[in-house]
């Protein structure tokens, strides 16, 4: 995975490897802190509601209340943001995500430091080096390791197979080939053709894999670069492509959206995250008529979107050492061995060529298809989804705007790419 | 004298909690919204006082510019669609003295619904692919509708769903106010031989102003403020073309992490409402009878 350069993710992964060995030879109790409260600050996405349904069993094996505090994605991050400026000790445990607001927070000095629990502090099956080292690597920021991944995802190409089958189709191999593939299928199928997230501050998570598979990319020798010829034409094949092939509406598309045209029957092809595959899949309509792979590879080769969510100790929490069970907890091979068998893919090599999970795969085509398209990702993708700043949540707005604008059809190419570079360049400045 | 001294003092005890509570709850926020209006605040939690910057930064902001014309675009639209239909949905209430009163209760309904509750079901309703609204547009053989994902429907169809939410409220202040009118002026148009359509312009209209006037109030002050339909709707999209100042400022400042610039557009926002408010105030005054 291309993160951060390659020096960078020898010494995270030397750093997580000897963590490991120092961690073992120590006894671990987990009633250490049997008794204290924990308050974890919960995304309700299906990761975030995993960890609440089984919290039980967190609270069976630790004598830890857990007490959570549940809200949709940004609000959660609402209510962190007045509880790190206040510096409360009301939150112990939040989800973050660290492609999206790593950098920002961990200069706001929001996160602790877990790398001395990795190191001293861990149970003798926990396995910290078994966590991926290029999401461990994410999540480290100045030396700081600042969260636990949880799972692994990005966006893939979910497509109808029995749709392309009746219209003689095999799946797009290429990105310059997809608005063909688009177009047979526009003529027909009523299902529609191509549909990928429109809203502003969404869009970047799927239009980032256009970007980089045209060669782009967001920042070059220090200036936005969103008019260079590889930015302008990844904008429009993305934005014809939706414009021209995608669903009314696709402008205000995030993944709730394509998740129920996808499921319902009404799309081709979508793309979209691979932490929706439960979703879709619910109700076992699309378990037999549906194929999965990454974004095909354009002229600047293969390099998928992959992020993961994390857990992280909030640096004002007033009782970390019982936080860090929490977090050793979710992460655990156990945990997520069950985890992954609800579908969220696995952050951990060892888990996902466990038995258990590869009987899970084996039931479903699809499930396979799913894990390996997912597998790419883990092994060439970029996390790159807005500008690598501070400001990377901003930076997201004025590239969804550009593509938004296009969609609208209110301006050219030169002007959309034009208006987003003069706002990122700004915000690099800022920065 | 020492009994009336003695008398302040036990008021002011006693009224001690209620200003606490004023000043903690509301005047501390807001003083501190203020002092940080003049502060720059970095994406990482930095803080350094920046003057008049972010009011000055403000006046050449086309976004801020735009969060204006939007916020009052929805407010004029939907305030006046909201007095007109809920005058006429009171009158009916008015004259239909013996409705059931599991009627009345539907009429008042929607207000009763929480915002995010009546966003969501209305975005599933609009959705130009799946929703019923559009099932039903197409089926009386008429063009489907964008909706929220139009730029040009998305203020009116926020209006509309705003409408269909709060004309309710509307219609029971209006109610209100049509039951304290006094009977002797309708018994004397009565006799004069005034028509139905004179009652109300030339009687009706005029005495309920004083009531439609307290209505535009407290409406106005919900709809400068609109927010949790459009966050939960369409964020402000498609492109901005919903963004009204609330939701620019609230992003700003919560996902963007621009606190001071954010406190700014805020602290010029309450000054909007203020300004409404009070002039409404007036209005009120000088319809009173």
């Amino acid at each position: 995975m291309n993160m951060k350069p390659m020096k960078l993710a020898c010494l995270t992964t030397a750093l997580v490897t000897t963590l490991a060995m120092g961690a073992t030879a120590q006894e671990f109790d987990w009633k250490a802190h049997s008794g204290e409260t924990v308050t974890f600050l919960a995304n309700s996405n299906p990761l975030g509601q995993l960890l609440i349904d089984h919290a039980g069993e967190f609270k069976e094996l630790t004598g830890i209340d857990l007490v959570v505090d549940g809200y949709q994605e940004q609000q959660m991050r609402q209510r962190l943001m007045t509880v790190m400026n206040a510096r409360s000790d009301e939150v112990d445990v939040f989800m973050t995500l660290p492609s999206r607001e790593g950098m920002q927070f961990a200069a706001a000095g929001w996160y602790a430091d877990i790398a001395p629990y990795l190191k001293d502090n861990v149970a003798a099956d926990y396995d910290p080096g078994g966590l991926s080292p290029a999401l461990m690597e994410a999540a480290t920021f100045d030396g700081k390791v600042t969260g636990v991944p949880l799972n692994i995802e990005g966006p893939l190409l979910y497509y109808r197979t029995d749709i392309f089958a009746e219209c003689g189709l095999e799946a797009p191999s290429s990105l310059e080939g997809l608005p063909e593939v688009a177009a047979k299928l526009k003529d027909c199928t009523d299902a529609t053709p191509f549909a990928s997230r429109g809203l502003a501050a969404a869009t970047p998570y799927t239009f980032a894999g256009f970007l980089h598979n045209m060669g782009g990319q967001y920042i070059v020798d220090g200036k936005s670069a969103m008019c260079s010829d590889e930015s302008k034409s990844a904008l429009t094949l993305y934005s014809d492509l939706l414009k021209e092939y995608g669903p009314p509406g696709v402008i205000n598309y995030s993944f709730q959206q394509l998740t129920a045209l996808f499921r319902a029957g009404r799309a081709a092809m979508s793309f979209q995250s691979s932490n929706e595959f439960g979703p879709i899949m619910d109700g076992g309509d699309r378990m037999n008529d549906t194929g999965i792979i990454p974004l095909p590879p354009g002229p600047g080769g293969s390099h998928p979107t992959v992020i993961g969510w994390s857990l992280a100790i909030s640096a004002h929490s007033g009782n970390p050492d019982a936080a860090w069970y929490f977090l050793q907890w979710a992460s655990s091979p156990e945990m997520q061995a069950k985890f992954a068998l609800a579908g969220i893919a696995p952050p951990r090599a060892a888990v996902a060529e466990s038995d258990e999970y590869k009987a899970w795969l084996s039931e479903s085509p699809v499930r396979q298809q799913w894990q390996e398209a997912l597998t790419v990702l883990a092994d060439t993708g970029t996390s790159e989804i807005g500008y690598p700043i501070i400001s990377n949540p901003e930076s997201r707005q004025y590239i969804g705007q550009a593509v938004g604008d296009l969609l609208l059809g209110t301006v050219s190419v030169d002007e959309a790419c034009a208006t987003a570079d003069a706002a990122l360049n700004e915000l690099i400045a800022r920065d | 004298m020492r009994v009336n001294d003695e008398h302040r003092g036990q008021m002011a005890a006693m009224s001690m909690p209620a200003l606490i509570f004023t000043v903690g709850m509301i005047a501390f926020p807001f003083i501190y919204t203020i002092w940080m209006s003049f502060q720059l605040y970095s994406s990482t939690g930095q803080i350094t006082g920046s003057g008049i910057g972010n009011y000055q930064r403000m006046v050449g902001d086309d976004e801020f510019w735009n969060g204006i014309w939007i916020t009052f675009y929805l407010y004029f639209l939907s305030l006046a669609l909201q007095l007109v239909l809920g005058t006429g949905l009171a009158m009916l209430l008015f004259r239909a003295k013996r409705l059931p009163g599991i009627v009345r209760s539907l009429f008042i309904s929607p207000f009763m619904m929480p915002p995010v509750v009546a966003g969501m079901m209305w975005l599933v309703i609009l959705d130009p692919s799946l929703g019923a609204a559009n099932w039903i547009l197409t089926s009386l053989g008429l063009p489907a509708s964008a909706w929220l994902a139009s730029p040009v429907w998305v203020v009116p169809t926020l209006a509309m769903i705003d409408t269909w939410q709060w004309t309710p409220y509307v219609a029971l202040i209006v109610l209100g106010g049509l039951q304290s009118l006094p009977p002797s002026v309708y018994e004397a148009a009565e006799i004069d031989g005034a028509s139905r359509r004179a009652v109300f312009w030339r009687i009706t209209l005029p005495l309920l102003l004083p009531t439609l006037v307290t209505a535009m109030v407290l409406r106005s002050v919900d709809l400068l403020r609109f927010f949790d339909l459009i966050y939960i709707t369409t964020q402000g999209g498609p492109s901005n073309h919903s963004m009204t100042l609330n939701i620019y400022g609230f992003r700003t400042g919560f996902e963007f992490f621009r606190l001071g610039y954010a406190s700014a557009l805020m602290v010029t926002l309450s000054v909007i409402v203020l300004g409404a408010v009070i002039a409404l105030n007036r209005l009120r005054a000088a319809v009173e009878w």
